[in-house]
């Protein structure tokens, strides 16, 4: 069971690198792994200059892409042609003068490709429109929102790695022990469990029946630590398991021999040698994971009642709110993109074969 | 020493290949309840003990599992038990569409954009740079707000779409390799149509990786689907279905807990289960994956064995080695 479940880890594993891949906006590997290559390997300039200049080539071939998003956004959203006056009256009846003025102030009456110029332009300096049923400005109600969402993210970040670490390294130190083979179990369930249903189960236990945190709610850090755990332990099933693989690849070479043999304590060879060289492979998967958290965190809000983005775009998705819709998913695939340049830079940054040589 | 060494022969000589086999006794036992749940699910009319959306709120509002009620009983009173194989049902035909989907579209775009190469591929592979640029289902969520209408049928082409670019990716990746192999040129040089080449020939060698991916996208497409019907995207109610009776139990928590943790249940039950057969397929496709015992598992087996043969030797009245 548990050397099947680890090998079904390795294949997950494989297909994470693979989406990572995919999605470091390049064609692929090779390709991204060289660009980084002719970024550091030019001997003539310093480092600090290499790196903003890698980081601004990234960012001018993200723009591209954000705008075929930003064009598939807009025409996804209105796949089905309606009359969105409905969601902005919010179904009451009005005049036919109160609707030509509405038209006017939405924009309604030019043409798709007129609206779409005029909300990318607005975007583009910073300004993602107004909101058809709450009639307030996009980025006032994601500005009261969006530090309920990326707090929950980054704080489920933090508590998945800090988990996850030592249970891979235990785990690869310990490793086809008794330890080692509950805890693959244990992340073998967690990652088929849903991160609502966990979330749902993390209430019921803590809060309902110990009463050791609130069930809903935001404010304080107790508000936030079951949502975030519960949004954590599924990343912490796969990235346990990475580290856990990677460990014991890093563990089984020669340099830790040489550093054994030359009598350094083990935990010093497993903490300091295998672990650095082991959490490179571990940061590429985290920003994968990190994106699914993203979507992730819109569940958990849910259960949790939290007021964050993720509840604010279900509602908007239900009331047809298009501004609103577009405004939060531009926002979210942003993030999910400058996550995946921080990690490519921090890639290349770790790995010393990348720069050196 | 010398036992050992026997021990070593010994197990050599007696054992089967361990490895490329598929029915191991984890995929087997995944298999079996696997085949549980989805004969459970397929049938459901058969198994229901109740019909899966008949109110009975005086009788039975939220009863606790009973010889009635094998499960309990929901807020409106009704049957838990019958609602999950009803709603098993829909999810797992859901998901099988989201693969087909995907498959249907993915495939022959990995296959084209693989064997073509050049401005055909450069275009479909853009087009998944972009899809790939959202973080996992928020394409599908935008997908579900444009079409207005919800329900199964969207909620299937929406996963689908989010699907496919992996699926390309990696028939075009397969394709890449294929396509360099002798017996494509053989074909060209026998006049086969490009059509031809790509699905009679280059398809079929790349089939058993595609499929291992298929069975993992199965597993993929239940959590998303019970996603997407938790936010109250996908399936509507009353129709059951895994994920909207998580979201519809989460009010009754401490009266009937069941209500939620019952399709809960189901669906880590089938997620496993579906990885570990993914798993086990992989292998069995691909037996230079596998991972043999480590060495203290062979030398304790072998010791065994060497014992064994010493307690034979002996019993023949010989002197062992």
């Amino acid at each position: 069971m548990t050397d099947e479940g680890e090998k079904a880890y390795n294949f997950l594993i494989l297909c994470s690198v693979m989406q990572n891949i995919a999605l470091s906006d390049k064609g692929d590997a090779t390709e991204a792994v060289t660009g980084i290559w002719h970024v550091f390997l030019d001997p003539e300039k310093t480092r600090g200059v290499l790196v903003t200049k890698f980081l601004l080539k990234r960012i001018l071939q993200m723009i591209p892409v954000l705008l075929a998003v930003s064009v598939l956004i807009f025409a996804m959203i209105r796949i089905t042609p309606t009359d969105p006056i409905a969601s902005i009256t919010r179904g009451k009846h009005v005049g036919e003068e109160t609707k030509q003025m509405l038209r006017q102030e939405f924009h309604l009456d030019k043409s798709p490709v007129e609206q779409y110029v005029i909300w990318i332009t607005d975007a583009l300096q910073g300004d993602l429109g107004e909101s058809y049923i709450h009639r307030q400005s996009v980025n006032s109600l994601i500005g009261e929102r969006i530090g309920v969402t990326v707090g929950l993210v980054a704080l489920a970040g933090a508590i998945a790695l800090l988990i996850a670490i030592p249970i891979g390294v235990i785990s690869a130190v310990k490793r086809n022990t008794i330890v080692d083979k509950i805890l693959s179990v244990l992340s073998l369930i967690f990652v088929a469990s849903p991160v609502f249903l966990t979330a749902i189960l993390l209430m019921l236990i803590f809060s309902l029946h110990l009463n050791l945190f609130p069930s809903m709610g935001t404010g304080s850090l107790r508000h936030m630590f079951l949502p975030a755990l519960a949004l954590a332990l599924n990343m912490v099933a796969l990235t346990s398991r990475i580290t856990r693989t990677t460990m014991i690849e890093q563990l089984g070479s020669d340099y830790i021999r040489t550093a054994t043999a030359k009598g350094i304590p083990r935990w010093r060879v497993v903490l300091t040698y295998a672990l650095k060289n082991a959490l490179i492979p571990v940061i590429t998967v985290t920003s994968v994971q990190i994106g699914s958290m993203l979507v992730g965190a819109v569940l958990v809000e849910t259960v949790f009642a939290m007021g964050g983005l993720g509840g604010l775009l279900i509602t908007a998705i239900k009331a047809s709110d298009y501004p609103l819709v577009q405004g939060i998913t531009l926002l979210l695939v942003f993030i999910f993109m400058c996550i995946n340049l921080v990690v490519d830079v921090l890639y290349a940054v770790l790995d010393p074969r990348i720069r050196l040589k | 020493m010398f036992t050992a060494l026997t021990g070593h022969k010994a197990l050599f000589r007696s054992k089967k290949p361990h490895y490329g086999k598929l029915f191991t006794p984890t995929v087997v036992i995944s298999m079996a309840v696997l085949l549980f749940i989805v004969v459970g699910c397929v049938f459901a009319p058969l198994f229901a003990t109740h019909d899966p959306n008949v109110q009975d709120v005086i009788g039975s509002s939220l009863a606790l599992p009973s010889a009635q009620h094998w499960l309990g009983a929901d807020n409106t009173g009704r049957d838990i038990f019958s609602r999950l194989l009803y709603g098993g049902r829909t999810i797992l035909m859901g998901a099988m569409g989201v693969v087909a989907f995907s498959a249907l579209v993915g495939i022959p775009l990995g296959l084209v954009a693989g064997y073509y190469g050049g401005r055909i591929d450069g275009v479909i592979m853009r087009i998944c740079d972009v899809i790939l640029s959202f973080p996992s289902l928020l394409l599908a969520f935008i997908f579900v707000a444009g079409t207005q209408s919800r329900g199964i049928g969207n909620a299937i082409i929406a996963l689908g779409i989010v699907y496919v670019p992996m699926l390309t990716r990696l028939v075009r990746s397969l394709t890449m390799v294929e396509k360099n192999k002798i017996y494509v040129s053989a074909c060209v040089s026998l006049g086969y149509s490009d059509l031809r080449i790509m699905y009679r020939h280059i398809l079929p060698n790349c089939i058993s990786t595609v499929l291992v991916q298929l069975t993992l996208d199965v597993a993929y497409a239940i959590l998303d689907l019970a996603a997407l019907s938790f936010l109250g995207l996908g399936i509507q109610p009353p129709q059951a279905d895994w994920g909207n009776m998580l979201n519809d139990g989460r009010a009754f928590l401490l009266r009937n807990p069941y209500i939620s943790l019952a399709p809960g249940g189901a669906i880590v039950l089938t997620v496993v289960s579906i990885n570990i057969l993914s798993d086990g397929l992989h292998q069995y496709l691909d037996p230079a994956q596998t991972e043999l015992p480590t060495f203290k598992k062979y030398e304790r087996r072998a010791n065994r064995e060497a014992k064994r043969e010493a307690r034979k030797a002996k019993a023949k009245g010989g002197v062992s080695l």
